[in-house]
């Protein structure tokens, strides 16, 4: 019988059990899929990461990881812990969060000296990583002396040097510059090409067509509003307006006022040109 | 309008002073990254070896030996590359001149009786400073510069986190190694809040606020870093859980010892235990 990596089945959280994040998801998830989560911001899409990544649990609802329950007694048994950790990878919205050991290189190899990988193997991993990322001047700062995209990248490689199946991604290329939001995206393609899943969230929709194939939208009921194949959400306006995704934008080409919905896509700088032509 | 002034500016100087001295020991960083002879030393030998030269200052009573460790303790900063003046104003200014304070009344007669080397009147009391006497202050306000400057020497020439492994080497439990580690990273975090938070006050009220108002905005600048901090304990704890951290944890221990550190220990221990044996 086919298990997806996740399956949620009508599943409700809410902080200090007044304040709902989630109200009745249902998600499925396959093994090598590119995964978007968008929505505006509090429609609770980091909530859904944490909840993938096993760091909170459900109220109500099913979360199943590759078809087995997904609680907070699953983790009390430590093989089934550490086998978790090693399969899901999870970079954090606030690399700050995620940097939390006085050196670069204390950081990388916080997560495979915790999950008991091999000192030689770990090596051979961050010789790889910092080579890949470019991070290599990195490694003996402190990540207080670190630009923001140097704190992604850091934050990247210290997850992905644990080498995880499932890379969970929440707003990987916020407040990047376009240079290091294309590397990561070109990383993150290279990481789905070599057998990896990739759940990322994100309101970047610039990046959504690269990095999924199925695109969930979630609304401001903390309810998923639509999902499917990244080219027929992206072009939904109507849908993308409605989830606080594009906005109605007006600017003035000479003498004549132009206004249309505005999503930050690529397309948009090709529709400016035509109307020149 | 003086006095309000005056005020206002002991708000905007308590923040900044103590903003600036945070910065100042947390990023001194400089010396550290030097490549002087103490920087390139192992971080345990060289912890090791302080300890044991501060051992044998305090045990000796003789007044050459510590005039001669402090002089090592110079030549030491020098080969490291510390700006002797830097050096001498960080290890004199405070600390000595206070011990002096402090053993000032040892120089006269009153407490150290002996052979009189000077005497005068003050306030109709006859004052007699005598030779004991001075060799006593002179000893102990030697011997706290001499362990002052080896402290200070080791705290300028090692990274502050690799001082916090080392701990390790006394027993110190991991988890609180990590802990420490972790709380060193976030001061440098919360500085930066607290500095931006300060900016935006400022930016919105100009140079002046009533004395008043400023102990409002300070007061609830604490409580804002207090949940602050109480969130980011969470979230950073969270960041542990999903990279397997499960209460006991493991670190990368990367020090090498290599023949030159244990030349240095050896110079070292041979000369302390001289010292202990020959001029205590």
């Amino acid at each position: 019988m086919y298990n997806p990596v996740f399956s949620l089945k009508n599943v409700w959280f809410s902080y200090l059990g007044r304040f709902p994040a989630l109200s009745g998801v249902d998600i499925d998830i396959k093994s090598g899929q590119k995964v978007s989560i968008i929505g505006a911001n509090g429609s609770g899409k980091s909530t859904l990461l944490h909840l993938l990544d096993g760091l909170i649990f459900a109220d109500s609802g099913e979360v199943n990881f590759f078809g087995m329950k997904l609680g907070e007694e699953s983790f009390n048994d430590n093989e089934f812990s550490i086998d978790f950790r090693r399969k899901v990878g999870f970079v954090f919205q606030n690399p700050d969060v995620q940097l939390f050991c006085p050196t670069v290189k204390e950081d990388i190899v916080f997560g495979p000296l915790q999950l008991g990988l091999p000192k030689n193997q770990i090596q051979s991993r961050l010789e790889k990583l910092v080579f890949t990322l470019g991070i290599r001047d990195l490694l003996e700062r402190s990540p207080n002396q670190l630009s923001i995209g140097e704190k992604r990248k850091v934050a990247l490689a210290s997850t992905l040097i644990i080498g995880p199946d499932i890379l969970i991604l929440d707003e990987p290329t916020a407040g990047l510059d376009p240079l290091t939001t294309r590397h990561i995206i070109d990383l993150l393609i290279d990481e789905n090409i070599s057998g990896k899943t990739i759940i990322t969230s994100t309101h970047d929709l610039h990046i959504v067509g690269e990095v999924s194939d199925i695109v969930y939208v979630f609304g401001a009921d903390k309810k998923i509003a639509r999902f499917g194949d990244a080219d027929d959400i992206l072009n939904d306006t109507h849908l993308l307006a409605a989830n606080n995704l594009v906005h109605i934008h007006s600017h003035r080409h000479k003498d004549k006022i132009h206004i249309h919905p505005h999503a930050h896509l690529d397309h948009h700088t090709e529709e400016h040109q035509n109307e020149k032509r | 309008m003086k006095r309000k002034s005056r005020n206002n500016g002991f708000v905007e100087r308590s923040l900044s002073g103590v903003l600036s001295f945070l910065k100042n020991s947390l990023y001194a960083e400089e010396y550290a990254s030097r490549r002087g002879f103490m920087q390139s030393l192992d971080q345990r030998i060289k912890t090791l070896s302080f300890i044991l030269f501060i051992v044998a200052i305090l045990l000796t009573k003789d007044i050459l030996i510590v005039l001669a460790l402090y002089l090592l303790c110079l030549f030491l900063a020098y080969i490291s590359k510390i700006d002797l003046g830097f050096f001498l104003k960080r290890t004199w200014v405070f600390i000595p001149l206070f011990s002096l304070f402090i053993a000032f009344p040892a120089l006269f007669s009153n407490f150290t009786p002996g052979e009189e080397l000077f005497s005068f009147k003050a306030a109709g009391l006859a004052l007699v400073i005598t030779r004991p006497g001075v060799l006593s202050v002179l000893l102990f306000v030697l011997r706290v510069a001499a362990m002052v400057s080896f402290s200070v020497l080791l705290s300028i020439t090692t990274r502050h986190f690799d001082l916090l492994k080392v701990l390790r080497i006394f027993g110190i439990p991991q988890a609180f190694v990590m802990i420490m580690g972790i709380c060193y990273r976030y001061i440098y975090l919360f500085i930066g809040i607290i500095e931006n938070t300060y900016f935006a006050i400022k930016s919105r009220v100009g140079t002046y606020m009533h004395y008043k108002k400023g102990q409002q905005v300070v007061g609830w600048n604490i409580a804002f870093l207090w949940v602050r901090s109480c969130r980011l304990n969470e979230e950073v704890y969270k960041a542990m859980l999903s990279r397997g951290y499960s209460g006991e944890p493991m670190v990368l221990d990367d020090f090498k010892v290599r023949w030159k550190d244990w030349l240095w220990l050896a110079f070292t221990g041979v000369t302390v235990i001289c010292i202990i044996r020959f001029f205590r």
